[in-house]
């Protein structure tokens, strides 16, 4: 330090008095990449809660006599009544694929919310007590990220019956090393901070500093990445689909659709690709999100802004 | 002619006519083989007048107008390619060692690549041996194996030198040094300066040198230029402009530079037989690290060795040293953050380490830390009144009346206004929030404030507000003090009591007058004499200034720690390590010369009555 | 010196590692409901023949007992024989099941050792498309952070990563070789097979290598060493080729490691998919019939690549950059 040094106007203190969190999430809000997601989110959002009951088409009912229309504008036989056209039994593909979505969006949600709580709590136990609590919460951490998750999830779906809430605990179970790596790295810094020190000579236990002064400081920038986890999530959840691993038939998921589909893929293609694209899209719309929630965490962080 | 010119100068932040100044109708010229000083403090200018000597200007940094000439031609007119070989004669050092480098390729080689960049017919032979050669001249010991060391591997003084050498490597007719001193110990930074004086004689190397210390710059340099929210407002040779300053901003200069032998009031004199509050018995702190090698060996750092020293009730007590002496550790073991691996810590009579439950609140409400970084400190999320009620509630307070109540009239006694209660303290200043913090530890009506350099972050000015609120409190509630330091000026000031520590341990334990007019160890006489200040040195720097560095903490010399830098050490020194011994009845001091009543300098006795 | 300490270390832990997953995975199979003997011996068998069979196998022990005696023939080298397919190859159907002669079963090993080139074959190639092209897009992104190289990385980045594999898949099959007939894609019969799946798992894996280099090159272009460099007279090419490329790869290199698992999980999907014979989509057989030795054995398999792996990632991480510890 030198010996003359006059007060400056320290960037920092120039902040106005937004939280750290919030501006994360202006700026996000500023970027082209988070409203064209958003834009397409919210039109997904609203189509999938409101038109498989507007249109009062449902989704498991078959029509022999509608059974593989095309999409619109393809061939001859397309109808407005099915704009994305209809499976080998007659279903209308549309509906089909926006409660499909539903369940999706659902599963992805709950599972990244088991994940978050279990990954988080371990992480931020290891990083706040560190030792050997840290050394054995870690090799566990290793010997789950050397198994591929897919492999877990599988095994365990594999052989039990897949319902919804045992795909929502595998998926979150399978998932949470990568949060409590996170966490316990930044809890382990941030637990060497002075004000954490202030409040330990102030008398303050282990649990009160945890629960009070870290958290809610740690908590958003955490969430931010999990956006991008819904995302994976619903990746999975249809990838189990897929395999006849997920929520069984008749209800339909991506996953399920696209595994019939493929049956028919060289009379019918539409039945195994539109609803690819259509959870493509969905996954584009929050990745998007996600993806500029965390660009603008990591420039608010690195101070610049 | 001048070699290098800056020709009024304006740089602004941004290119609207609204854009921040920064500098504003700077003039400088500097002659072959003179070293010009330029003083200001942080925030005047210094760093962006650096950039703008070298043709470093980064966006949005913009030359709104003047011109900077380098033997005459325009460094701003030149394409890139010119100027890149013009680099050659016109070199930099920065005030941050640390990243001056790829940290994933070694010193040397990096060294070598920019002489080679620079220069292209050098071959990388003569390059390495051009390299090796300066970084002997520089005094990096063992230059030839240092030279594939990795920029981690150096300390930052070190460092420094390295990057003297990168600069010089070339030849150059122009040494920018930008506030190189600045990351530096005193008794380091002291080093430096006369490595970069003898160098401009042997290199024949003019330098801009540019720092936030006049002390500094007055060691240094020949001329001085002085600079204030980006203008040039005096210049004058520098022993004139340091007796006889012109512009009121140089004479403020001037004056706040701290004194230690002169013009400083006595403190009033304190009886010995006061109540012990504090006392410290052999304590030591030993950290087990992960050794790189091995299978799960580990190393011992023994960051506290066997401190003993009482703290008595009133006593402004400091305890000082450069960075890695061990007062970081001291202060938590003091504060309770760690326990000590052997020895004991007695807190009014009672060991700290065995204090559980209700006892361990009661110490934690009668000692408090007052801790150093103004914006680490605070959480940034929670309101001041809230983190002020926050040590009361744990320590069972629940009326929110008397809460608010209690932490109000705390705020009104540091001087916060009220208003700042349900404030967040994203917009404090540095004072302030150092307010915020003393008030965090006084909310509990502690007997003693231990200070983990609390004013180190603060400028000249408030830094002097806040000792005197310290000293109001100080007679109010006859508080105790502990100021862990490493600003000797400061503690001439306020502390009647000194602890000297290096390497973990207390090499002299005195009194203000004592310690500073009759120093009992070689250490401390160094670190006087490295003390940046504008008075008549008391102790020759000569005489007293230290060579290389601290050793590692992993192996401590054997017998006296210090006898690897000591320009005084003997035969004893190697093999028995000196224990505190008393002079003078209530001072001690752990060197050999003290039992064998040598005195450190000649005029010891009338020094000490001056 | 320094190496071999590490290289024992971190063979220990890689030890520990692997008997952790050995039981989770043994665990898991145990405890969920499902009885592999029910499978084997077709819904036909009566209950009597059951458990005798299990009893034979020793299913009915406690999990530990059972746990123990697997292990115990993994340090030998055993990994034991599969429940379902027989040594000449094709797998058994539940119904005809026979216990007489177990020797007739695959060794899981050889099953296990017979798959895995093919699907090295594909990773390799996966990495090599995966790598060339996140490197030109995301350094090019880290070179001009908000530009528009920067913003084609985003969102390819963003639109990559939504696309599910095994749709990609059906999508890119269809299209390349049943319309256009440049690619094969259903089974394996020479190289040109291996194109299309690592196509799709390039695609899976390059969005995250795409943002980790774009964040580590930009990061790196604001280190201090770069501006001083252009002072100290190095050219802006030459502190980028030599300074940025070496430290922002560190980042890079740590990343695969952890990718590993996740560049595995795609392997089973796509070659389920393209049906292509590797370890997927063995490990997918094996978990739809039950085959738990075959499991297993799989998962010790795939969690010792992961550590030497990762103890590779880490040598090469150390060698570019001295500062991280072994």
């Amino acid at each position: 330090m030198s010996i003359i040094s006059i007060a400056s106007p320290d960037s920092s203190t120039m902040l106005a008095s937004r939280s750290l969190a919030r501006r994360v999430f202006d700026k996000a809000v500023a970027s082209p990449g988070f409203r064209a997601g958003a834009a397409i989110f919210i039109v997904l959002a609203l189509a999938t809660a409101l038109y498989p009951e507007l249109s009062g088409i449902d989704p498991v009912k078959m029509d022999i006599k509608a059974r593989l229309l095309p999409p619109l504008f393809e061939g001859a036989k397309w109808s407005w009544a099915h704009p994305l056209g209809t499976d080998q039994l007659g279903r209308d593909m549309l509906v089909r694929s926006l409660v499909g979505l539903r369940y999706s969006f659902l599963i992805g949600v709950a599972s990244v919310i088991v994940m978050l709580f279990v990954g988080c709590t371990l992480g931020t136990i290891a990083g706040y007590f560190g030792g050997r609590i840290d050394a054995v919460i870690m090799r566990l951490t290793d010997a789950q990220l050397s198994i591929p998750m897919i492999i877990l999830a599988i095994a365990v779906l594999g052989v039990s019956r897949p319902t919804i809430p045992a795909i929502v605990l595998v998926l979150g179970m399978s998932n949470w090393p990568v949060y409590a790596r996170m966490m316990r790295s930044v809890v382990m810094t941030e637990r060497q901070r002075e004000f954490v020190r202030a409040a330990q000579i102030g008398g303050s236990t282990d649990l009160r500093i945890i629960v009070t002064l870290l958290l809610p400081l740690l908590l958003p920038s955490v969430l931010f990445t999990s956006v991008l986890d819904v995302a994976r999530m619903m990746i999975f959840e249809s990838t189990l689909g897929f395999l006849g691993l997920g929520v069984q038939p008749p209800t339909p998921t991506f996953g399920n659709i696209i595994a019939d589909g493929r049956k028919y893929l060289l009379n019918a293609w539409w039945i195994a690709t539109m609803p690819g694209l259509f959870l493509g899209l969905t996954l584009t719309s929050i990745n998007l999100m996600g993806a500029a929630l965390e660009r603008a965490r990591d420039t608010v962080h690195a101070g610049g802004e | 002619m001048a070699l290098l010119e800056l020709r009024n100068v304006t740089v602004a932040l941004g290119r609207s006519d609204t854009a921040k100044v920064i500098l504003e109708d700077v003039s400088l010229s500097l002659a072959p083989k003179e070293i010009v000083g330029v003083v200001g403090a942080s925030a005047s200018g210094k760093t962006v007048l650096s950039r703008t000597a070298v043709n470093w200007l980064d966006p949005p940094l913009v030359r709104r107008s003047g011109s900077v000439l380098f033997e005459g031609r325009d460094i701003y007119g030149m394409k890139e390619t010119e100027m890149r070989g013009l680099r050659q004669r016109i070199s930099y050092v920065g005030a941050n060692p640390m990243g001056a480098m790829d940290p994933t390729l070694p010193v040397g080689a990096q060294i070598v690549e920019k002489m080679r960049a620079v220069m292209p017919d050098v071959s990388r032979r003569q390059a390495q041996e051009r390299v090796i050669e300066l970084l002997a001249a520089v005094r990096i010991p063992s230059a030839s194996s240092r030279f594939h060391d990795y920029p981690s591997q150096f300390s930052g003084g070190m460092m420094q030198r390295a990057l003297i050498v990168d600069a010089l490597v070339t030849n150059p007719a122009v040494l920018v040094a930008d506030n190189v001193t600045q990351p530096l110990d005193v008794t380091v930074a002291a080093q430096v300066i006369r490595l970069i004086k003898e160098l401009t004689d042997q290199f024949n190397t003019a330098v801009l040198f540019i720092s936030s210390s006049l002390p500094m710059v007055r060691e240094a340099s020949t001329r001085t230029l002085v600079i204030d929210r980006g203008r040039i407002v005096e210049e004058q040779a520098t022993e004139a402009l340091v007796a006889r300053p012109s512009h009121p901003y140089t004479r403020e200069l001037v004056s706040q530079t701290p004194k230690i032998w002169r013009g400083t009031e006595t403190l009033p004199a304190l009886p010995e037989d006061r109540e012990v509050v504090l006392s410290l018995r052999d304590a030591s702190q030993t950290y087990r690290v992960k050794k790189r090698s091995g299978l799960g060996g580990v190393n011992l750092v023994r960051a506290v060795r066997n401190v003993t020293f009482d703290v008595r009730r009133g006593d402004s007590f400091a305890i000082v040293g450069e960075s890695g002496c061990g007062k970081s550790t001291l202060m938590r073991l003091l504060s309770r953050l760690e326990l000590p691996s052997s020895g004991q810590i007695l807190c009014e009579g009672k060991d700290i380490a065995t204090l559980r439950g209700r006892d361990l609140l009661d110490f934690r409400a009668r000692l408090q830390l007052v801790l150093q970084d103004p914006f680490g400190s605070l959480p940034p999320r929670t309101s001041i009144g809230r983190m002020l009620e926050e040590p009361l509630r744990t320590h069972g307070w629940r009326d929110r009346e008397k809460l608010r109540a209690r932490v109000l009239k705390v705020m009104g006694e540091v001087g916060l206004a009220a208003e700042l209660y349900n404030e967040l303290p994203l917009g404090l200043s540095a004072g302030q929030r150092q307010r915020v913090n003393v008030a965090r530890a006084l909310v509990l009506e502690p007997s003693i404030l231990i200070m983990d350099e609390t004013l180190s972050a603060l400028d000249q000015a408030e830094q002097f507000k806040l000792l005197d609120l310290f000293q109001k409190l100080q007679q109010e509630y006859n508080l105790t003090y502990i100021f862990i330091s490493h600003d000797l000026a400061m503690v001439r000031k306020v502390c009647n009591r000194v602890a000297v520590m290096y390497l973990g341990e207390v090499f002299e334990l005195a009194g203000n007058e004592r310690l500073f007019f009759d120093p009992g160890h070689p250490y401390t006489m160094a670190l006087l004499s490295a003390m940046p200040t504008l008075e008549d040195k008391r102790y020759k720097p000569e005489d007293c200034l230290l060579e290389g560095e601290p050793p590692s903490p992993l192996s401590i010399p054997t017998g006296c720690s210090f006898k690897s830098r000591c320009p005084r050490a003997m035969e004893v020194c190697n093999g028995v390590q000196p224990v505190l011994t008393v002079r003078h009845e209530h001072d001690f001091a752990a060197c050999h010369l003290v039992k064998a009543e040598i005195p450190l300098i000649e005029d010891s006795v009338e020094g000490a009555s001056a | 010196m320094f190496t071999l300490n590490f290289l024992i270390r971190r063979l220990a832990q890689g030890v520990v590692i692997i008997f952790l997953v050995s039981f989770l995975i043994f665990t898991l199979l145990r405890v969920v409901p499902g009885d592999p003997v029910r499978l084997m011996a077709g819904g036909m068998a009566p209950e009597a023949l059951i458990e005798k069979i299990a009893k034979d196998m020793g299913l009915r022990d406690p999990i530990i007992v059972q746990f123990g005696r697997y292990m115990g023939s993994v340090v030998r080298g055993d990994l034991g024989q599969s429940f379902v397919r027989p040594a000449n190859g094709a797998s058994t159907g539940g119904s005809s099941f026979n216990d007489s002669t177990r020797g007739e079963r695959a060794e899981v090993l050889t099953l296990i050792l017979e798959a895995l080139p093919m699907t090295l074959q594909l990773a390799a190639m996966t990495l090599a498309i995966s790598l060339v092209f996140s490197a030109i897009i995301g350094i090019a992104g880290g070179l001009y952070p908000g530009r528009w190289p920067d913003k084609v990385a985003f969102y390819i980045s963003s639109i990559f990563i939504s696309l599910p594999n095994f749709w990609l898949g059906i999508v890119l099959a269809l299209l390349f070789s049943v319309k256009l007939g440049w690619l094969p894609a259903i089974g394996y019969n020479g190289f040109a097979y291996t194109i299309l799946p690592a196509i799709v798992l390039a695609v899976e894996m390059s969005p995250v290598l795409i943002r980790t280099l774009v964040g580590s090159v930009s990061s790196q272009m604001t280190e201090a060493y770069v501006s001083v460099g252009r002072v100290r007279g190095l050219g802006r090419t030459r502190i980028i080729a030599n300074h940025v490329l070496r430290n922002a790869s560190v980042p890079l290199f740590n990343l695969l490691g952890i990718q590993f698992s996740s560049l595995l999980g795609g392997v089973i999907i796509v070659e389920y998919i393209f049906d292509y014979p590797g370890l997927g989509l063995l490990t997918i057989n094996a978990v739809l019939q039950r085959d738990f030795p075959l499991i297993q054995g799989i998962a010790i398999v795939t969690s010792a690549i992961f550590v030497l792996i990762n103890i590779v990632v880490d040598l090469v991480a150390t060698s570019i950059d001295p500062r991280l510890e072994y």
